[in-house]
Formats: C-alpha cells, structure tokens, sequence
C-alpha cells in the first residue's frame, strides 16, 4: 500500500506516544472511523476530552491522515498482515496496531458500503409483461399482416421503480432474449475462472 | 499393499471416481466400481477414446460382457501389457486389478504440472478472486424491494448513489513549510513578511481550519475527496522523483536549487509566449500601448512568488478596472439618460455634440499619442546621434592635441630628435625589461593554471564517473524494489494457493512412508545377506564335513582292509563298515529328499493361496450363473423373435 507523504507523517505522529497517550490514540482511531461513517459533517468531532491537550494542527494532520490511511486499506481490501506491516513500517506498537484493527474490522462492511455507493448504475430490471398484437392493415398499405410484441420492463433504479415501455418485431425479440442469454452465460463463464 | 491402495483411491477420487470412505483397498472393490474407475481414467488419459465408455454397467449380461470387452479393448489400447480381457472387469481378481489401476494411474498427466504451468501473479489472484465474488452473487436469490435485508443490499439493492465528486481539500502543514518558504524568502527577500504569514497560517489552522472530515460541504462527496488528494499527492510524488531520476540528477543540482531553476526557465518561456502572442494584436492605438505596459506588469506577478501577487495582483486589476470603466462609465449614463428622459431633443443635440467632441478628443488623444510616439523616438534617435557626435568631438580633440604637440616641438628638431629617440630607447629598454620579468612570472602561472585546469578536468570526470555510479545505483534499487514486489506478490498467490489446496494430501507424510518403506526394505535385505551368508557358510561346512569324513572312511578303509586278510574278527568289522557306511549315506540322502520334499511342499502350499486368493469356484460359479443368464436372455429374445 503506498502512502503520500503527508500521510506518513500524520501517522507517524499518531505512533508517537509522547504526542498521543494510549487513550487518546483509541480516541482519535474513534474519531476518524465516526467522521467517515456518520451521515452528516460535524466538526466538532475532534473534540473530545482526551484529545484537548494534543496541538491542535498535530491532531488535524493526524486525523486526516488515519482517515486517509482508513479509506485507501478498505478501498485495497488490505488484510490484518498488510495493515501490520505499514504500521511496523511507521513505528507503531502492536498494541495501537491491535486498536486500529478491532475498529476497521468493526467499520470494514459499513466502509465498504460507503465505496461502493460511490458511482452510478444502470437501472435493473425486475419485472415485464408484454402483449401480443397484430398489425393488420395501415392507411398506405392494405394488408400487412404482421404480429408485434408490446413489452413493458418494470425497472427499478435508487429504490423507485420506472417502466420502459417499447415495441418489437419477432426477430427483435429473438435478438433481445439471444442477447440476454449471451449475458447470463458470459457472468456465468466469469464465475467459473 | 495398503500404501499402494491408498495412493491409488485417492488418485482414483481426484480423477473423479465416487469411492466411498469404507473402502479401503483394492480388494474391496466391486466390480461396477472398478468399471467407472477405469473410464474416468481412460477419460481423462484420452478423451476421445473415453467418451464413447459408460461409466455405469448395464443390468443385462450380454450387455455387461461387451462392455468389459470394449473396456479391455481400450486399455490395451492405451498402453497396458498384461493380460486383460472382459474376464479381469467381471469377476476380478485382486492383483490383476491393483496391475491395472497402477498402470492407468502412471498414465495420468500430471496435474502438478498443469498448476506450475498456470501464469501467475496479481492478476489471476485478482481474477479468481472476482469469480468466486461472482459465484457467490449469483447463488443468493432474487428477493423483491421490500423484503431485501441488509444482507442483499451489496448485490440487489440500489441504495442511493452518488457521483464521484470531489472538492479540494485543505490539510495543515505545519511541517512542509520551511523549505519552500525559504526558497520563496531568499526570491523576494521579504523575511519579515513570510514570517508573519506563517504564524498567521499556524493560527487559522490551530484554530478555524475544520477537521478533514468536515471541509466538504456536501457530506457525500467526502470519501471522492479524500480519495483523490491522496492519489494526487502520491502522483505528483511520483512525477517528481521520476523527473529528479532522470534529469535532476543529471543537472547537478541539489533539489531545492533544481526547483529554483526549473522555475526561473519556466517563468522565461511563460514570459516568451506572452509577448510574441501579444506583439501582432495590436488592433487599436489603444490597445497596443496598454496591453504592453500590462503584459509588463503581469510578467512582474509571474516574477513575483505567489505571496506577492496580493499587492502586485491589485494594482494589475486596478488598472484594469480604471481603463475599462473609462470607456464603460460615459455610455452607461447615456444609456439611462436616454432611457428615462421623453423630450429628448435637447439632450439628443447635446448627446450628439458630447459623442463628437468625445470622438474628436478620441481622436485628439490617439494622434497626440501617436505623436508622442513619434517624438519620443526621434528624441531617442537625436540622443544617440548626439553622443556619437560627442565621442567623435573627444576623438577629434585628442587628435588635434597629439598634433599640437608635435608642431610645438618643431623649431628645435634635431635636438628634439635625440630626446625623443633616446627616449624611444630607454622605452624599449624598458618593455624588454619588463618583458623578461613578466615571462619570469607568466611560467609558474602558467604552470598552476595548466595543473589547476588538469585537476579540475580529473574533479569532472571523477563527477560525471560517480554520477554515473549513481545512475546505475538508482536503477539497481528500481530493479530491486520491483523484483521484491514481484516476489512477494508471488509469495502472497503462493500462500493462498497453498491455502486453498486440499489438506488431505500430505506430501510429508507421503515422504514419510516412501523413507520407512525404504529402511525396510534396507532392513530386509540385510537380513536376507545374512541368512545367505549363514547358508553358503552351513554349505561350506557341510562340504568340509563330507570331505573329512569321506578321506576317514577312505583310510580307514585302507586299514582294516589290510588287517582284513589276516584276522577273520577285523574282515567282519571290515564289513560293518561298509554297513554303516552305506547306510549312513542313506540317512543323508533321506534327509535332503525331505528337504526338497518340504520345499515343494511349501511351494504347493503358496500355489494353492494364491489359486485361491483368485476365488476361482465363486467366479466359476458366477461365470455358471452368468451365462444361464445369457442363456435365458437368448432365449427370450428368440421367444420374441418367434413371437414377432
């Protein structure tokens, strides 16, 4: 995992047990965990009584950077040895080591969460009827006798449904569902690595 | 034996066989197991040939024998010398089978060597990774919206989403500074001010900068955020240290002084791009001078680090401000003039009149401008001219001097004469004087200069050696570094790999038993040596004995024979003798009929075990009752064949 360099000085600090104290580092690992999983911004999440008596600019820099070091270990999926290992590497104790890890195991699923909202996806589908009729005649041509598909896909996209309503020939059918199969078959193909 | 079967069932398994955890040797194999056994090999040893073979046997007979004939057909066609036939299939026997399965087992491919085989590294962990994810996804149901729980929101609940937006963020530097303040320091040489900016920048961030977490100002977009700084800080990070390896260390420069200078040839391009884009757009007398005298200014911001742009910043846009609100203040005026007022005639006049003096002063203006130009010019011009002349004027004077001279001097020539060549003498006495004395001092200069210049050509190429030491050292460490990475990512896939392999082999154990095995058989032959040294030695006393006891006999012989002719006591001990010796030949002859007689024995004992071991009456009875069914059958099916 690489780290910025802004990033290992803050946690560098962090390690520092004449900058933090025991409880003060459970206070901060604490604090960086909230401030990325509560829902709206607080900035007074830095104060706190164990960590009235740090400097200020040292407890934002270290802040920032457990945030950032939280969010790139999710983002990696980083196991307990990657995690000891950069901390070893930024002269952490294996206690303070063993604090972080509880808390990310504790936040790993919500964090993921919080990565995988960011994005955009494609509306699903998760219903359809459909109607078949004939088209007989028009106003230029007398006989055309050819059936057509209505299909309505009841889709569903960010918890509100929408329908997608089109018409199709047979052959157009065919492909719709030719193309379907190909795609099931191909995720199926991709789980069989 | 049991080792052997054990390694065959569980190479069996692998291949595919269904064999259940009762079964532990070959012995206990039935014969449709044996049969699907043998297909699933010949399956995987040859496709072609396998695909045709049913892995079940059929209930009827007749069918079951042609099976086991095409099944002996294909292994013999693959490879197997021993006997086969439909016979080994149907009623088997143990050591024909183990045979058989050894032979089809040596003739698998070796899978080992398929995995070593496998491309590896990040990417096929990454990959098998994403299918089991997606194996795993494809399992779980599909549940409509309102009876999700939390467990399907990963997979099936849209959730709401949001773009990846990001906002800048502000981190407290209270580290970073020094270096950089004191480059931008020594550039503008306001100390005092650079310092008071810091503890003004120390204070906002001790007290108002809001933690990390709360600068966005959508919640949201924070992680996007957070994310990117850190990805932008590490590629700049990375940018940097590239650009330093290939060309900063080559400028020997120390990185501060690199930056400084890579900054000033920056600022020059800059300041070379603006002017020659800006010198052939002057459209309006008004905009040449202007844009000139502010492209200056400008080029002084860009000069200017970015704490003085501040002060320099404002008096650019104060100009700016000033000469477009020149132009702009009149017409909007007007404008409103013209808009509220309803008899406009009067003002109209004057609107007319003020436009034409505002014209004719526009105009004024430019060719005063223009003018102004011009003069400025031509005074620049009359200037220099005027100093040409006033150099030409010196010139003139010290001529006329050197000349006035020389007409004073004139009346008393001849006298004159001899001063001045006297003069001229003593003059070149003089330089040839000081010729000498500077050639007295030009060769030991000129000597320390040549060995200055020499050590200072070897201190270049001791430089530009060592920079190429470097050079080449930075790359061994790139190389290094990349070969570590590269080694423990393997080291990784390699652990969960063996992770993931089933545990049940256990190759030390394998080993394990492959060695004991061995020892005992080491063990065995040293006993066998033993025993046979023990017999060769028990022969060759035997031998000894008999020869010993032949040469007795034949003394012995000898002597009572002599004595024979003459005592009728001694011709009858003579004949005891011979009795004895005859019959103890007998008794030796009877014992090693025995032997050989226990011998066979023995061998007739173990033919009769291993007759046995084939279960020769059970098959035969099997084979009996088989072929009563074939029997049966074929006279069922003529039944149906009459009947049709």
């Amino acid at each position: 995992m690489e780290l910025s360099d802004s990033v290992q000085r803050g946690l560098r600090s962090a390690a520092n047990p004449s900058s933090f104290d025991q409880s003060g580092f459970q206070a901060l690992v604490d604090a960086s965990f909230r401030s990325l999983l509560s829902a709206h911004a607080d900035p007074g999440v830095l104060d706190q009584p164990e960590l009235k008596r740090i400097d200020q600019i040292l407890l934002k820099q270290s802040h920032a950077a457990a945030a950032t070091f939280i969010l790139e270990a999710v983002k990696q999926n980083a196991d307990k040895s990657l995690i000891s290992s950069c901390f070893e590497e930024l002269s952490f104790s294996a206690e303070r080591i063993e604090i972080f890890y509880s808390a990310y195991q504790k936040h790993k699923k919500e964090l993921e969460h919080l990565l995988a909202s960011i994005g955009r996806r494609a509306p699903q589908i998760n219903d359809v009827s459909w109607r078949l009729q004939y088209h007989m005649k028009n106003a230029q041509v007398d006989k055309v006798n050819e059936p057509f598909y209505l299909i309505s896909l009841n889709t569903e996209n960010q918890g509100s449904s929408e329908d997608i309503n089109f018409t199709c020939t047979m052959e157009q059918l065919q492909d719709l569902v030719g193309k379907l199969k190909d795609a099931a078959k191909s995720v199926e193909k991709a789980s069989q690595m | 034996m049991e080792e052997v079967d054990k390694i065959l069932i569980h190479a069996l398994k692998q291949v595919g066989t269904e064999v259940s955890e009762e079964i532990n040797s070959v012995q206990q194999f039935s014969s449709e197991l044996i049969v699907e056994a043998v297909v699933r090999c010949i399956r995987v040893i040859e496709p072609g040939l396998g695909s045709t073979l049913s892995t079940s046997l059929p209930p009827g007979m007749s069918a079951r024998f042609r099976v086991g004939m095409s099944l002996a057909q294909a292994c013999q066609d693959i490879g197997y010398k021993g006997e086969i036939g439909y016979q080994t299939f149907l009623y088997s026997n143990e050591p024909e089978i183990r045979s058989l399965l050894m032979c089809l087992v040596e003739k698998l491919p070796r899978e080992s060597a398929e995995t070593s085989d496998q491309p590896t590294g990040k990417s096929v962990v990454l990959q098998r990774a994403i299918a089991t994810a997606i194996k795993s996804q494809l399992a779980v149901p599909w549940l409509p919206q309102n009876c999700r729980r939390l467990l399907h929101i990963e997979t099936q609940g849209p959730e709401a989403l949001h773009n990846f937006h990001t906002q800048p963020l502000s981190l407290p530097n209270c580290t970073k500074g020094p270096g950089k303040k004191q480059l931008k320091a020594e550039h503008t040489g306001v100390i005092s001010v650079c310092a008071c900016m810091l503890s003004e920048m120390t204070d906002y961030q001790r007290d108002i900068l809001p933690p990390l977490t709360s600068q966005p100002s959508h919640h949201v977009s924070l992680v996007a955020s957070i994310l990117e700084q850190h990805t932008a800080e590490l590629s700049t990070a990375q940018e940097w240290e590239n650009e330093w390896k290939s060309q900063g260390l080559l400028s020997c420069l120390s990185p501060q002084e690199y930056c400084a200078w890579k900054l000033s040839r920056l600022r020059k391009r800059i300041e070379e791009q603006l002017r020659s884009a800006a010198l052939p757009s002057p459209e309006s007398v008004f905009g040449g001078p202007r844009s000139t005298s502010d492209l200056s200014e400008l080029l002084e911001t860009f000069r200017a680090p970015s704490d003085h742009i501040l002060t320099k910043g404002t008096h650019f846009t104060h100009t700016q401000k000033f000469t477009f609100t020149q132009e702009s203040a009149p017409v909007t005026s007007i404008h409103s003039r013209h808009q509220s007022d309803s008899d406009a005639l009067h003002q109209e006049e004057e609107l007319a009149s003020l436009q034409q003096q505002l014209q004719q002063l526009c105009n004024d203006v430019t060719q005063l401008t223009a003018d102004m130009k011009h003069m400025s010019v031509t005074n620049t011009q009359v200037l220099s001219e005027l100093k040409q002349r006033e150099q030409g004027n010196s010139e003139k004077e010290e001529k006329m001097q050197v000349k006035k001279k020389t007409v004073d001097l004139l009346p008393d020539a001849d006298n004159n004469l001899l001063k001045l060549q006297a003069q001229v003498e003593a003059g070149a006495n003089r330089m040839v004087n000081l010729a000498s004395q500077w050639e007295k001092h030009r060769a030991p200069l000129i000597s320390e200069h040549r060995r200055l210049k020499e050590i200072c050509s070897n201190r270049d190429l001791e430089s530009s050696r060592k920079l190429s030491e470097i050079k080449s050292l930075h790359d061994k460490i790139c190389v290094s570094t990349e070969e570590a990475r590269k080694k423990e990512e393997m080291y990784k896939q390699l652990v969960t790999e063996l992770e993931n392999l089933p545990q049940d082999v256990s190759r030390s154990a394998y080993t394990q038993r492959i060695l004991e095995i061995i020892s005992n058989i080491k063990k065995q032959k040293e006993e066998i040596t033993k025993i046979l040294s023990d017999t060769k030695e028990l022969q060759k006393e035997i031998n000894s004995l008999t020869g010993k006891l032949d040469r007795t006999f034949a003394v012995t012989d000898e002597l009572i024979f002599k004595d024979a002719k003459k005592d009728e006591s001694v011709r009858k001990s003579y004949k005891y003798l011979a009795a004895l010796h005859e019959n103890c030949n007998h008794l030796i002859q009877t014992i090693e009929d025995t032997g050989t007689i226990l011998r066979e024995i023995r061998d007739l004992e173990e033919q009769i075990e291993a007759e046995n071991g084939k279960k020769t009456v059970a098959n035969l009875e099997r084979i009996l009752e088989d072929y009563k069914a074939i029997r049966q059958e074929n006279a069922a099916l003529a039944a149906k064949v009459r009947d049709g």
